[in-house]
């Protein structure tokens, strides 16, 4: 039977309900279920044309800039994941009772955001077959590729068998896992770090803030996506929000503006150095990202989406509002990611020989991402999507449980 | 106001002289002195000194030249001012290693050098691996793909083991290293370790081989009778790396003779 509700975050629902006895969840939900499937399995197919085809015929990478579009969602998924097992952390390991209402979403939407990091990796990389044997039996420690791949490895393994034991209701046992992922993030992030840092022919990465950066950035994305997937969840399903996951959320929200505050300052240093080329290892980098053919998007982007929305949008509420705290964090989100891509292709622009008085040499290596490179992109922001209805379908009941 | 302040006229001061001043006080002059005198006749010391233990001719660099711990020790030394850019270096190069049209493992590139506000002065600048002593490709490979030969220290790779994450493309300071489809592995210069290199008993490569202009020489660090080895250690010979700055210790070195 269809219902129209009217809730207190002011937004009409048009649902459609099923009957008590039976366990399928409501048709509308499959529909949506459907829709975003399709759309992810589109972009998927993408990936697996340029497998058989050769990144060479597809991406717009280049010898100069070998690391395209791929390379955002993979950071960004990962980084994500990271912050979110730091919010679901706060109150399964930590004990934070304001956190504990949103554990179990969380833990899964951590699951689901690792999980589409690496598909997304593993499309990126040419031949991806090789990864799971050679990464154990040729494996180089000193790489940080490696210690990444093995890290995350890790944390997925975690992460599931913390749910598994969240859904059995072992939260002991599930608290274990818990703190072994969130070592296991924490590591991660700093590894992430030093990966980037190693790339020495790219000085726009090395820098000593860079793991805090990273450690804040993406605990931020974690309590933007908490707000914003647990508000989508109440309308999806169509039910109200308990009190207790309206104070979490508003808990989540002050731990927002603190982190989105810690960004403002990160995105000035940016701008310092984009302006002021003593203030920066590589000036000819930041010059591009805030003044040169990047300004777009770090200043719409990384400083409007990311940081000042937000900002406007938490005040005029006083972060009371759920749903304009979801919209805060949803605008967030897609700052992070512009941000993430800047972080990555920016770097790789400046040519290797500028100091040379090379012949020719543009002042920036060019690139754009190819059809290929969006739509893989699109899919693997669906799968993540996808699973996020796929869960809310499957484990309302579990995501309603309150740890405490 | 000024008249507060006592002023002192050092033509109307008596000459102390230098006996009364501290030895400490000498010591220290005679340092600075000799500091000064060293940053400007630091280049022309360097080059009367062993190479062995010489340090970086340009700015930021570690020890350019310091002990060979490969032998044999695969080295090049390019004479830069020598190359007309007629690139049989690179077509050597192509054909003998089965490079591909859209990659390649040599470059030249094309210098326009300032001299003074008028002029600038034309170079070409051969470019290949560096082969570096600490080659950050190497070390961020994640499966051991790429590594550096344990004897003869050549940065080498191991095609079946590539997983095509391009890592070491993004890590190469040179831009020496590119994918090839038809491997499905990433493709670099190896000193043609199994083609030319091999053939000729470790003399010579591809492309030094086929230079006109004996720009490209290359040679073994550990044999005093490699032409490379007498250009390195002849005194007087003024040479550079590129990119000091990365640290990666690389074994190309350029001259201008």
């Amino acid at each position: 039977m269809n219902n129209t509700k009217h809730n207190h975050y002011g937004i009409d629902m048009n649902i459609t309900t099923n009957s008590a006895t039976s366990s399928l969840p409501p048709t509308n939900q499959i529909l949506i279920f459907i829709v975003l499937a399709m759309i992810c399995v589109i972009g998927l197919a993408f990936g697996l044309h340029t497998m058989f085809v050769g990144h060479s015929h597809t991406f717009g990478t280049t010898r100069e800039v070998p690391w395209g579009l791929l390379i955002t969602p993979y950071v960004y998924f990962a980084c994500l994941a990271t912050g979110l097992c730091i919010i679901s952390s706060l109150g399964q390991v930590f004990g934070v009772k304001a956190f504990q209402p949103l554990v179990n979403r969380t833990v899964f939407l951590s699951i689901i955001a690792m999980a589409a990091g690496l598909l997304c990796i593993a499309l990126e990389i040419e031949t991806p077959w090789r990864v799971g044997f050679y990464a154990v039996f040729s494996p180089q420690p000193f790489s940080n590729i490696w210690w990444k791949a093995t890290i995350y490895t890790l944390f997925m393994v975690s992460m599931l068998s913390n749910f598994l034991l969240l859904i059995i209701k072992h939260y002991r046992s599930a608290k274990v896992f818990g703190f072994i992922a969130i070592v296991l993030v924490v590591i991660g992030t700093l590894n992430m770090n030093s990966d980037m840092e190693l790339l020495g022919a790219r000085g726009f990465w090395s820098d000593n803030s860079m793991p805090l950066y990273f450690l804040s950035l993406s605990a931020l994305t974690g309590c933007a996506a908490v707000m914003l997937f647990n508000w989508i969840s109440s309308i999806f399903t169509g039910q109200e929000m308990s009190s207790q996951d309206e104070v979490a959320l508003r808990a989540t929200g002050r731990l927002f503006l603190l982190l989105l505050l810690g960004l403002g300052y990160f995105t000035v240093v940016k701008v310092m150095g984009g302006f002021f080329p003593t203030m920066t290892n590589n000036p000819e980098a930041m010059a591009l990202l805030v003044r040169g053919d990047f300004a777009l998007k770090f200043w719409l982007g990384e400083v409007g989406l990311a940081v000042l929305l937000p900002l406007v949008l938490f005040f005029i509420t006083k972060g009371e509002n759920i749903m304009v705290l979801a919209l805060a964090g949803l605008s967030c989100l897609v700052g992070s990611f512009v941000l993430f891509y800047n972080l990555v292709i920016v770097g790789q622009l400046v040519p290797h020989y500028q100091h040379y008085h090379i012949v020719d040499l543009p002042q920036y290596y060019p690139y754009s991402p190819s059809l290929h490179e969006i739509m893989i992109s699109v899919g693997v922001t669906f799968f993540f999507l996808t699973a996020f209805v796929f869960g809310e379908m499957l484990f309302q009941k579990i995501f309603t449980q309150d740890q405490s | 106001m000024l008249r507060k302040f006592k002023t002192i006229q050092l033509d109307k001061l008596n000459n102390e002289g230098v006996a009364t001043l501290p030895s400490k006080e000498r010591r220290q002059f005679l340092r600075f002195g000799l500091a000064v005198t060293g940053v400007f006749l630091g280049g022309s010391i360097l080059s009367l000194t062993s190479n062995h233990k010489a340090w970086g001719a340009v700015a930021g660099g570690k020890a350019l030249v310091g002990s060979f711990p490969y032998a044999p020790h695969y080295t090049m030394v390019i004479r830069q001012s020598r190359c007309i850019d007629c690139e049989l270096c690179m077509e050597a190069c192509k054909s003998t290693n089965s490079v591909p049209a859209y990659g390649y493992r040599t470059i030249i590139l094309e210098r326009s050098i300032p001299k003074d506000l008028a002029q600038r002065e034309r170079a070409f600048m051969p470019i290949l691996c560096n082969q570096c002593n600490q080659p950050s490709c190497v070390r961020v490979c994640p499966t051991g793909a790429t590594y550096k030969d344990s004897v003869n220290g050549i940065v080498l790779m191991a095609p079946r083991k590539c997983i095509g994450c391009k890592t070491c493309m993004a890590a190469c300071p040179y831009n020496a290293r590119y994918y090839k489809d038809e491997a499905r592995a990433i493709d670099k210069c190896d000193f043609c370790f199994d083609t030319k290199l091999r053939e000729s008993n470790g003399k010579t490569t591809a492309c030094s081989d086929a230079c006109p202009a004996d720009v490209r020489i290359f040679g073994d660090l550990t044999d005093p009778e490699s032409q490379a080895y007498k250009l390195i250690h002849t005194p007087g010979n003024l040479f550079w790396v590129l990119r000091p700055e990365q640290n990666t210790v690389p074994n190309i070195f350029y001259m201008d003779t």
